[in-house]
């Protein structure tokens, strides 16, 4: 009796788990939230919760010249500590992001400089452009058609900035279908003119603690107005780090 | 000849009321003149003086071929370098009319007090030779309010604090940075940081410490400590929030160059500008420099300047056609009146000997003796205004100007003499035209003509 009794509870356990058959067969395909999109696509360029630290390569090909520098980033939410550490002249120099403030702390200064993350770093990159990328926190995204990008299919999204300290007014993003990366963005002004336009590319990869994942390794910005310049950043070594709360507050860094 | 002058000054007194009346509406125009001349020619000089001086442009302005187009974007290219600024100066220092050349490096940056940053569009420049420009005569005599700090001293007075900055006082308030250098305790250091949520204005005064970015040549970021040692007048208002002026050897350090933007070609009192423009223009030329010169008043140079001048002058001669045209119709309706009553007299005269040309002669000269009388008349009530408006220390604010400024109107001597001889030749002119016709009439028709 005691077994019969089990055995049914199983059956009843198992059945339960079942979903209804027109469930299991493919029916329309629903497009994905465009906000979810973006969260994905933000993970892949240090937009994360966890603690990450990599380092750029950003080089500058202007007219013939090429200039280099190279910066550490740990950044860990809403939190970025770029730190400069060539050319030598530059080494030590500090970019704090604290959510959408930016603060420059260079060696010997007295106080730190609020800066935006807008103004210019160097060649077409802007100060965010360094930093870890929130876009699903920073622009309201909508997903406003499919293209493909140099052949790999792609979900078009148009965001729009929920705050004047972002980087960007507006930008036109587009995310693979099958990688849910970002593999290319027009950087937009407010009257929709795109003055910067980035590709994107993912060799890297990162452990974290929910598994691997592909993490950006290259960003080349070009500015349509100057076809014989680009700025490139090469991202390196990303891995997981633990980072202290201490390390992105402004009174600690800039004593 | 004595006794034509005479006759005329009698026949001027025959009607004394209409003399009057005809002399005041001349002396009312000749003083309406005058103030106006007078006023246009105050606000020249305080335009000039304070576009040379204060603006920082020289009489004459020496950029790098293509410089002022270009130099704010491309400084790298467009600047003067070294070498061509030692070339300039060594050009320049052979030119007899030339009292000052000062380089002047100019870029943008922004400027923080530790919690926010805002930008600046800085000036380096020698502080000694900015001193010399500051306390040039011409400035001490026509904008000595302009060119004295608001607060502080001049930056040369400062050579031994490292990083010293004069800020236009809108700058400063900006930043909240209500004092300067001198009015803190000596041997203070910088504040700790501020708490950016809750700090007060006073606690950015408590120093008079900023930091200044910018971007290098090469684009790198680069900052500096600075000290606000002064705060200054701009004299256009679209300036007062953004002016930082430093010394040129600060200024590069921050830009990482040994350039300068432009050098300011100060002339001495003497020199025609735009001839000693061309002068210096083929000199550099012909020394292998490859440079545009302008003078301080081309409208890329100083448009307010320009703008203004062409503004007032239009205005100027506007209402110099008007009064013209009011004393001469005033003179032809007098004159010709005048003939209509003395037709039977000029017959008369006709009949004793007088020629036409006497009769047009005595007619000019009673006209000229009216329009020196009215004249002198005239000027003395400018004079008088003049005096009484100066004295009244009247001020108003012209659009684009940061300060309210007193209105002074200058009454000069040449000025009044070629607008008496003006007056003096139109009411000559205005008599002969109204009267030459009637002294060709017969003498029987003017001694038969019935009195008026």
């Amino acid at each position: 009796m005691r077994r019969n009794l089990l055995w049914i509870l199983g059956c009843a356990l198992w059945l339960a788990t079942l979903r209804p058959s027109g469930a299991a067969q493919p029916g329309p395909r629903v497009a994905p939230s465009a906000q979810a999109l973006l969260r994905v696509a933000d993970r892949a360029r240090g937009g994360s919760d966890e603690g990450v630290r990599w380092t750029i390569q950003l080089k500058v090909e202007d007219d013939g010249e090429t200039q280099t520098r190279s910066y550490l980033v740990r950044a860990r939410g809403t939190d970025a500590l770029v730190e400069a550490l060539s050319p030598p002249r530059n080494k030590g120099e500090i970019y704090l992001f604290n959510d959408q403030n930016l603060w420059f702390i260079k060696p010997g200064l007295q106080k730190p400089i609020s800066l935006s993350t807008r103004q210019r770093l160097t060649g077409d990159a802007a100060n965010g452009d360094i930093a870890n990328t929130n876009y699903a926190r920073d622009y309201e995204a909508t997903l406003s058609g499919e293209e493909s990008v140099d052949g790999e299919p792609c979900y078009r999204l148009e965001l729009k900035a929920r705050t004047k300290s972002v980087t960007y007014d507006k930008i036109r993003y587009w995310i693979s279908k099958a990688r849910e990366l970002g593999v290319k963005a027009e950087f937009r002004t407010i009257s929709d003119q795109v003055f910067k336009v980035a590709t994107f590319q993912y060799t890297n990869k990162i452990q974290t603690a929910t598994g691997g994942h592909e993490f950006v390794s290259k960003m080349e910005i070009r500015d349509p107005q100057k076809p014989r310049a680009r700025t490139i950043l090469e991202f390196g070594d990303p891995h997981v780090e633990r980072l202290a709360d201490s390390i992105f507050n402004i009174n600690n860094v800039a004593r | 000849m004595t006794s034509t002058w005479t006759i005329a000054l009698r026949n001027l007194a025959r009607n004394r009321r209409r003399t009057l009346t005809s002399g005041l509406a001349l002396a009312v125009g000749v003083a309406g003149i005058s103030l106006l001349g007078g006023y246009v020619a105050r606000v020249e000089l305080f335009l000039r003086t304070s576009a040379i001086y204060l603006q920082n442009t020289g009489h004459i302005v020496v950029y790098k071929a293509g410089g002022l187009e270009h130099a704010s974007s491309r400084p790298r290219k467009f600047n003067l370098s070294a070498s061509e600024l030692a070339a300039v100066r060594s050009t320049l220092s052979a030119l007899p009319e030339v009292e000052l050349a000062v380089d002047y490096l100019s870029g943008v940056g922004l400027l923080g007090n530790g919690c926010k940053s805002v930008p600046f569009l800085g000036v380096g420049v020698d502080p000694k030779l900015h001193a010399r420009v500051l306390q040039h005569p011409e400035v001490v005599r026509v904008t000595p309010d302009l060119a004295r700090p608001v607060q502080g001293k001049i930056l040369a007075e400062y050579a031994s604090i490292e990083g010293a900055v004069a800020l236009s006082s809108g700058l400063a308030r900006r930043l909240s940075k209500s004092r300067v250098h001198d009015q803190l305790p000596p041997g203070r250091t910088a504040g700790a940081l501020p708490d950016c949520k809750a700090a007060s204005a006073d606690q950015f005064a408590a120093d008079a410490n900023v930091q200044l970015v910018a971007l290098t040549y090469d684009g790198s970021l680069s900052a500096q400590d600075g000290e606000i040692v002064s705060t200054i007048k701009t004299p256009l208002s679209a300036a007062d929030e953004t002016t930082l002026v430093t010394s040129l050897s600060r200024l590069q350090q921050l830009f990482d160059t040994d350039t300068a933007t432009y050098v300011a070609v100060f002339l001495k009192p003497s020199a025609n500008i735009h001839a000693a423009r061309d002068s210096v223009e083929a000199r550099l030329r012909g020394a292998g420099l490859q440079v545009s010169v302008y003078a301080f008043d081309d409208e890329r140079i100083n448009p307010y300047y320009a703008g203004n001048m062409a503004m007032l002058r239009s205005i100027f001669t506007f209402f110099s056609v008007l009064v013209a045209c009011v004393v001469a119709l005033s003179v032809v309706n007098a004159m010709t009146l005048n003939v209509i009553e003395r037709t039977r007299e000029l017959g008369t005269f006709r009949a004793l000997g007088f020629t036409r040309r006497d009769l047009l002669g005595l007619f000019v000269r009673e006209s000229v003796l009216l329009a020196g009388a009215a004249s002198i008349a005239g000027v003395l009530v400018a004079r008088l205004c003049a005096s009484l408006i100066n004295g009244a220390e009247l001020r108003f604010q012209p659009p684009g100007v940061t300060d309210p400024y007193q209105i002074v109107i200058a009454t000069p001597p040449a000025l009044s003499a070629m607008t008496c001889a003006a007056l003096l030749c139109l009411c000559a002119l205005s008599t002969w035209s109204a009267v030459r016709r009637s002294v060709r009439t017969g003498i029987h028709r003017l001694l038969s003509h019935a009195a008026a």
